[in-house]
């Protein structure tokens, strides 16, 4: 870790630069793009999850009396993304960006339809009509686990996409060893991000410089604009992909879509600029969703406690489609990589699999398959320590890891964290929750539970973590490039794009610690592939670690250089100057100083005063990759609930993190990301559901059907912070931004199981689960 | 097509609308104020809230037509180029927002009621604060900074009120 030289910055409650345009209504969000001569797209999407297409009428359009095109799959001429993973076991699939012969899931878009007016464009999609012959829908894992239904795409084996396995240690020992033997099956639904602003595209082809513009809602331009590349054989230098601001990410923003490469497709086709935004209804149908697992666990114990192994049966319900970048083989095996978690014990064997249904695809969610791991892991230990007669927390401190950096029983090498430190905060701060909840045991109207959920989090991984998952993302780094202007103001040109993660502010607070200036002086820009360096784009909480990491490298390049030519003027050594509140001065004599404004005018504009052979300009880049396996966040979440036994009627009381990222550079931004990721994480824990019939036509498809946690429902969420520094990132922070999602739905749950005497096995825990599991009480 | 009137942060324009076009459409096209934003338009987020005569109302569940001779206001009606209403200032000093799609809709359905607070002179409890904003939805923000920034805008009134 090499710490900033001068840190003022780093640490500090920053207010945010970005909240300016965000509160005034300045800010431009993807519908506020306005091309002249506009194109407006409507899709007609499919209204039957499976069946083979027989023909598209669009014959009504001609008296319709105004101007419409019509496009099928048969004008794209195959155009598809692949989103596949090197492996054998996977079954090869694309995703044809309009349906082409089959229709795979409600929702999937069959026509395009373009109008120069939006409300034209849905009026005329109304009147096309797609004939199609109904298949039999596979609906559910079962169902993609029966050789008597039809596969997904021709050629296939059977509907399971991909099934590998993942082990370490010697299993024999340990079931041989283990006094007892605890065998669970655990479920957590299918929900989504759902940022508040919908996806959206637009599109436009300059014929002059052959350059094609494409505005999109996401959260790495960089991978759109190489996905878009390769999908329509355009050159990337042609290519300019542009995120505005954009309202919420959460993952769902993260991949890229059939509709990015449609609308490119239609604007160079067309000659016209083109335009789609998603309206909710095809958000929650037709984007992407997440979770919606199955685990059997089975763990051995010995008969004083102590985990022995683990094996795990995981599969997924992965929907139609394989996505892109990180391909349906992502989920499970997320959950195979992470189930060890961050208790020691050297015997592991997980089975995982993606199977296909006719059902929106799966894809990222904040946590991406960790807060259904989670969940599993940490209600198992609950039962566990239920079985074995111990206190929930006593076992899991019985059994944390304490010494690092760890090697785990897959080779993955934990560095330092707080685990044991975590835990018994934890439990500190629970002591009278507890007392209470023992006490209400002898109520049978009114029940306290309290639940926690000790965890993990492998942040900011660098591209070996992507090499051996073998798919489309290829690799993890970050890449920042600085400049100074010729009046000392600074230009970080940053390879993420900014959603909400207040990265133009603690990205300039980093730039202005190695540049010795304010804050307030560094414009952080992002978001366009023509003017920052190439990146992955913003996901898998690596912002602070290897975006931080970045800037901080770059900056300090350039910080080197004014740093010459302040000691040539100060007749000086480099190494004796110090940079600070916009001045270079001496070490040993502040009253001696240079303005750095003066040697950022030396530098680009009077090169003749730089030490002799220098050459002028001042820029510096650095791309920063992730360390091999990651660096490891923890944390431990912990819920209080009251149940009121008669009505079934649950609230949500108390909610507690204590969390390890290390350095954290703004607490205040830190905290939100925390807090929005527990509230999050409690939609999924007690709300959020996708559900669908037994014909796979979605039930949930507007914010009336889909609920998501409002604040009336929700406490006030208390955050303490543990800080253990990594060596392994250039600031010592760790990623954090995915991490409250993480625990809620195991914390929840498992102060359910406390409060109501019982064992729960799968989320939502809504109204109805809560009905149901206190049934019990109710009828003693 | 019908012919409406209508006021939008205090200027008035004479248009020809569709009856079907959304006052939201309306506000962002052909008034140019696209603090108006979009979240469901099915009426059950919150982010295109906007003032009809003084009243938060949702502008994606409103025709143009409905407003006929009515004055509206939207974000950028409100503070300004520079958010300057107490409302959007303590969003900003208390993280009261993180990717901003639904904070017009946030702070045009809170302003009246830190004004009414004001009014009153009365810090309201928490949980009067949270139902006030019980039909806006914020995905980033776990409400917690904004719940603050409601406090202290009404806080900060309170203490000028009584100097």
């Amino acid at each position: 870790m090499v710490q900033a030289e001068n840190p003022r910055h780093i640490g500090a409650r920053v207010l945010r630069f970005e909240d300016d345009r965000l509160l005034s209504g300045a800010a431009r969000y993807l519908d506020d793009i306005v091309r002249p001569n506009m194109l407006h797209l409507s899709l007609v999407r499919a209204q039957v999850a499976h069946a083979t297409i027989l023909g598209i009428d669009s014959s009504g359009l001609e008296d319709i009396g105004f101007p419409t095109q019509v496009f099928t799959a048969e004008d794209l001429g195959g155009l598809a993304i692949k989103a596949h993973q090197d492996y054998p076991q996977m079954q090869y699939s694309e995703q044809p960006v309009l349906a082409s012969g089959k229709m795979r899931f409600v929702g999937e878009p069959v026509v395009a339809v373009l109008a120069d007016d939006p409300y034209k464009a849905e009026d005329a999609a109304e009147l096309v009509f797609v004939d199609y012959d109904p298949l039999p829908v596979v609906g559910t894992m079962d169902q993609a686990q029966d050789p008597s239904l039809p596969t997904l795409f021709d050629g296939w084996k059977s509907n399971v996409i991909v099934e590998r396995e993942m082990k370490g240690g010697d299993l024999d020992k340990a079931r041989a060893e283990a006094a007892h033997v605890i065998r669970r099956t655990y479920s957590t639904q299918r929900q989504a991000g759902v940022p508040m602003e919908c996806r959206g595209v637009v599109a436009e082809y300059n014929p002059s410089d052959r350059v094609l513009t494409v505005w999109s809602s996401t959260q790495f331009p960089h991978i759109v604009r190489t996905c878009l590349s390769e999908v329509l054989g355009w050159p990337e230098s042609r290519l300019r992909v542009i995120a505005p601001d954009v309202g919420g990410g959460f993952g769902v923003k993260g991949q890229v879509y059939v509709e990015e490469v449609l609308v490119a497709w239609l604007a160079v086709k067309t000659g016209r600029p083109v335009k789609w935004v998603e309206d909710r209804r095809e958000h929650l149908m037709a984007s992407i969703h997440a979770r919606d697992h199955l685990h059997v666990l089975e763990a051995y114990v010995s008969a004083d406690g102590r985990l022995l192994g683990l094996t795990a049966d995981v599969t997924v319900d992965n929907g139609a489609y394989s996505t892109y970048p990180f391909s349906s083989a992502g989920e499970p095996g997320m959950v195979g990589k992470v189930l060890p978690g961050p208790y020691d014990f050297q015997a592991y064997h997980a089975v995982y699999r993606a199977v296909a249904t006719n059902k929106c695809s799966i894809g990222t969610y904040r946590g991406v398959a960790r807060p259904s791991a989670v969940f599993s892991q940490e209600r198992l230990m609950d039962d566990i320590a239920e079985e074995l007669g111990l206190d929930p927390i006593e076992f899991r401190l019985k059994n944390i890891i304490r010494k690092f950096p760890y090697k785990n029983v897959l080779g993955f090498s934990y560095d330092e964290g707080s685990y044991a430190e975590s835990l018994e905060k934890m439990r500190d701060l629970l002591a009278a929750d507890r007392a209470e909840a023992e006490a209400s045991k002898n109520s049978k109207t009114r029940r306290v539970g309290v639940g926690i959920a000790c965890f993990i989090e492998q942040t900011a991984h660098g591209t070996p973590d992507f090499i051996r998952r073998r798919v489309p993302i290829e690799t993890g780094y970050i890449a920042a490039r600085v400049e100074m202007e010729p009046d000392g103001q600074a230009i970080v040109d940053l390879g993420m794009q900014n959603h909400g993660q207040g990265l133009e502010t603690t990205m300039a607070q980093v730039a202005a610690d190695a540049l010795g200036i304010e804050p307030k002086d560094v414009f952080v820009r992002h978001g366009d592939t023509l003017m920052t360096p190439y990146s992955v784009g913003t996901w898998g909480s690596r912002g602070a670690a290897l975006g931080g990491g970045a800037v901080h490298t770059a900056a300090t390049q350039l910080a080197d250089k004014l740093r010459a030519i302040a000691a040539h003027l100060l007749q000086a050594k480099a190494e004796d100057i110090v940079l600070g509140g916009g001045k270079a001065s001496l070490k040993t004599d502040a009253g001696r100083f240079v303005e750095i404004r003066r040697l950022a005018r030396i530098a680009l504009r009077n090169a003749d005063q730089m030490p002799e052979g220098m050459v002028p300009g001042l820029e510096a880049s650095f791309s920063q990759d992730g360390p091999a396996d990651g660096t490891y966040s923890n944390a431990v979440h912990a819920a209080v609930v009251e149940i009121d036994v008669p009505t079934g009627k649950m609230k949500l009381r108390r909610f507690v993190v204590v969390e390890d990222c290390g350095v954290v550079l703004n607490p205040m931004i830190a905290d939100g990301q925390v807090r929005g990721g527990v509230v999050q994480g409690i939609g999924s824990a007690m709300l959020e559901h996708f559900v669908y019939d037994a014909e796979c036509q979605p039930l949930t498809t507007s914010f009336a059907d889909y609920l998501m946690p409002q604040a009336p429902e929700i406490p006030s969420i208390e955050v303490h912070h543990i800080v253990t520094p990594t060596p392994l990132t250039p600031l010592g922070a760790k990623g954090m931004g995915e991490g409250g999602a993480i625990g809620p739905a195991a914390a929840i749950a498992n102060a359910v199981s406390d409060a109501l005497d019982v064992q729960v096995t799968s989320t939502p825990l809504n109204g109805n689960a809560i009905w149901k599991l206190s049934a019990g009480l109710r009828d003693a | 097509m019908t012919n409406i009137t209508l006021e939008v942060n205090g200027t008035t324009k004479v248009l020809e609308v569709e009856p079907r076009r959304l006052l939201a459409d309306v506000l962002r096209h052909e008034f140019g104020f696209s603090g108006v934003h979009i979240g469901c338009a099915h009426g059950a987020c919150g982010c295109c809230t906007v003032h009809i005569d003084g009243v938060p109302r949702l502008s994606c569940l409103t025709f143009a037509v409905q407003c006929e001779g009515k004055a509206i206001q939207t974000v950028e009606g409100l503070g300004g180029p520079n958010a300057e209403h107490a409302l959007q200032q303590a969003f900003k000093s208390e993280h009261g927002l993180q990717c901003g799609y639904c904070t017009p809709g946030f702070i045009m359905t809170l302003a009246p009621f830190v004004g009414e607070m004001a009014a009153q002179k009365r810090m309201p409890d928490e949980d009067e604060i949270r139902e006030a904003m019980s039909g806006n939805v914020c995905r980033c923000t776990g409400y917690h900074g904004i719940v603050a920034a409601v406090r202290k805008a009404i806080g900060d009134q309170l203490a000028e009120g009584g100097k």
